[in-house]
């Protein structure tokens, strides 16, 4: 059993660099508090741009707290609090006096339950394009068309995009949010386990999408699926109690992993 | 698994009889509202007649009709339903939205709860006291304040309820995407509760038709017809209460039409409400 021999001393923690150039958001000494619960400790994660970073952890682990730092949903919430720093483009998206509705109109974030808005699909699409743009008619349909197109879900509901988003299946409102994202062209998507309420197929579409999605965009996926980490994703990063214990390319985490806590996870021998 | 034949016996038991229990209360309780529908459709038809709806309230043994009545009912009901949704929508939207947990909140919630139960009589008095008393006269106004104040405890309250029911990722949903929050109420989820919002609403409005305490402190009564909300104002169920009470056959039989009225609008306007607010298809 040398796999499990740990008397080589692993190291406790492994943040492997990449290269600074290719940084679209980095975290840095980020802590973040629930009143006074620590729920981040310290956490240090680059994110490249145009590349899948996964965040893998057991549950209760920081890994959606850290996703809702990073477009600042956690300021809805008295009482919630982040310090350390979220450099976006070389801006710290943390100091005060940051527009939130510009960042969030840059940060799109899909979440763990479908939630379409109780309107048409087309409103859906069109709602947040509204927020910031004035379109013409057709140009806001070619938008709606273009963001449905790129969310793999253009030909199935392209004959009734005045009907209710609610009437879709939970798979296809899925990527309505992922459309409706998309639609105001922000840069960087942070899918919160949007496949954990779908069934195998609808999963495995939604794959698809954030597949061909990313190329143009910097994704950041939480997901308690490491089959789909491993998949999708180009770095992953493992957290655990609030920490980060071990980030790096996907390949080399799912086949090697440094820490033992990260390789125990892997393995399957807790989490 | 061996469960004793005697102990499924025994639940059995136990089921039969308490469906049955049921039933028997079920149709205790639909019986009672069989026959009240039963009387009012037989002896307010009889009152059914053109003159209902073109002619006022009369003095005993002449002809006359209840327009002023139906007209001061829909004035003061229409009026009351649009202060009382204002606020209690604005009210229940921030009880439910930025209240939170604050003590304030808790208070006002708790206020709101006794005003809900408050009895009608008392909210008459009180505004006879702030509206009555000062103007030197009973007003439409007044009556509509009246009934205002009955119905916003029940919007506020259903209001609060129905937007707490909506999941919170549909908010935070709607700010991920940019949107101020007040934006996201407004486009979002007062639009996915209307249904329930509607619901409130109607309630509210069967709540005040009837209301006939608050009335009489407030619009009083006219014998005649008037659009003036700044008079005295004749309501249906103040002329029912009145006409109910003399010993006049025709004027029993008018209050008994006016009783239907009531009753039928109510029907009806939960009816074509309903049919509007239908929940979309799943």
């Amino acid at each position: 059993m040398t796999l499990l021999d740990t008397t080589h001393q692993a190291p406790d923690v492994s943040v492997a660099p990449i290269d600074t150039g290719s940084v679209k958001l980095d975290v840095q000494n980020l802590d973040f508090f629930y009143g006074k619960g620590h729920a981040l400790k310290s956490v240090s994660i680059p994110f490249e741009a145009n590349a899948v970073t996964a965040l893998i952890g057991p549950s209760g682990c920081g890994k959606s707290t850290l996703l809702r730092t990073l477009n600042r949903m956690y300021a809805l919430y008295p009482g919630q609090k982040a310090t350390g720093k979220i450099m976006l483009d070389g801006e710290d998206i943390l100091r005060p006096g940051v527009n939130l509705s510009m960042l969030r109109a840059k940060i799109g974030m899909v979440f763990q339950k479908p939630t379409p808005f109780p309107m048409s699909i087309f409103d859906n699409v069109a709602f947040g394009v509204r927020l910031y743009e004035t379109l013409s008619k057709a140009d806001m349909a070619d938008r709606v068309e273009e963001s449905l197109r790129r969310a793999a879900l253009w030909d199935e509901v392209k004959d009734k995009l005045l009907t209710s988003g609610l009437g879709l299946s939970g798979g296809q409102q899925q990527r309505l949010c992922v459309a409706r994202c998309i639609a105001v062209k922000p840069e960087i998507l942070l899918l919160d386990e949007p496949t954990s309420a779908l069934d195998p197929i609808s999963s495995a579409k939604l794959e698809e999408t954030v597949t061909q999605l990313k190329n143009d965009y910097t994704i950041i996926i939480v997901t308690h699926n490491l089959g789909q980490a491993a998949r999708l994703s180009k770095y992953t990063g493992f957290m655990y109690l609030g920490e980060l214990v071990e980030f790096g390319d996907t390949a080399g985490m799912f086949t090697k992993p440094v820490t033992t806590r990260a390789s125990d996870y892997i393995t399957g021998r807790f989490g | 698994m061996a469960v004793s034949k005697r102990r499924i016996a025994g639940r059995r038991l136990g089921n039969v009889v308490f469906v049955a229990f049921c039933g028997v209360v079920t149709a205790v309780a639909l019986t009672a509202l069989a026959l009240i529908l039963y009387s009012l459709v037989t002896q307010g038809l009889g009152g059914f007649n053109l003159d209902l709806f073109t002619k006022s309230t009369p003095a005993a043994g002449t002809p006359g009709g209840l327009i002023n009545a139906i007209v001061g009912s829909i004035m003061m009901s229409v009026m009351g339903m649009v202060i009382a949704l204002t606020i209690g929508i604005l009210a229940g939207t921030w009880l439910a939205e930025y209240a939170g947990e604050s003590r304030f909140g808790a208070v006002v919630r708790f206020l709101n709860d006794v005003l809900l139960s408050a009895p009608s009589i008392l909210i008459g008095l009180f505004v006879y006291e702030i509206l009555v008393f000062p103007f030197k006269t009973f007003s439409g106004l007044a009556g509509s304040v009246a009934l205002a104040m009955l119905a916003a405890p029940v919007i506020t309250r259903t209001t609060e309820d129905v937007l707490k029911l909506q999941p919170i990722a549909l908010r935070e949903s709607g700010v991920a995407l940019g949107s101020p929050v007040w934006h996201v109420i407004r486009n979002i989820l007062w639009r996915g509760s209307a249904s329930g919002i509607l619901t409130g609403g109607l309630l509210a409005f069967a709540r005040i038709s009837g209301e006939t305490a608050p009335l009489l402190f407030t619009a009083l009564n006219n014998q005649f017809f008037s659009w003036d909300m700044t008079h005295p104002m004749a309501s249906l169920p103040v002329v029912i209460f009145q006409d109910a009470l003399t010993p006049y056959p025709d004027l029993n039989r008018l209050a008994w039409a006016g009783a239907l009225l009531i009753a039928g609008t109510v029907l009806a306007v939960t009816l074509v409400a309903r049919a509007f607010s239908k929940e979309p298809k799943r």
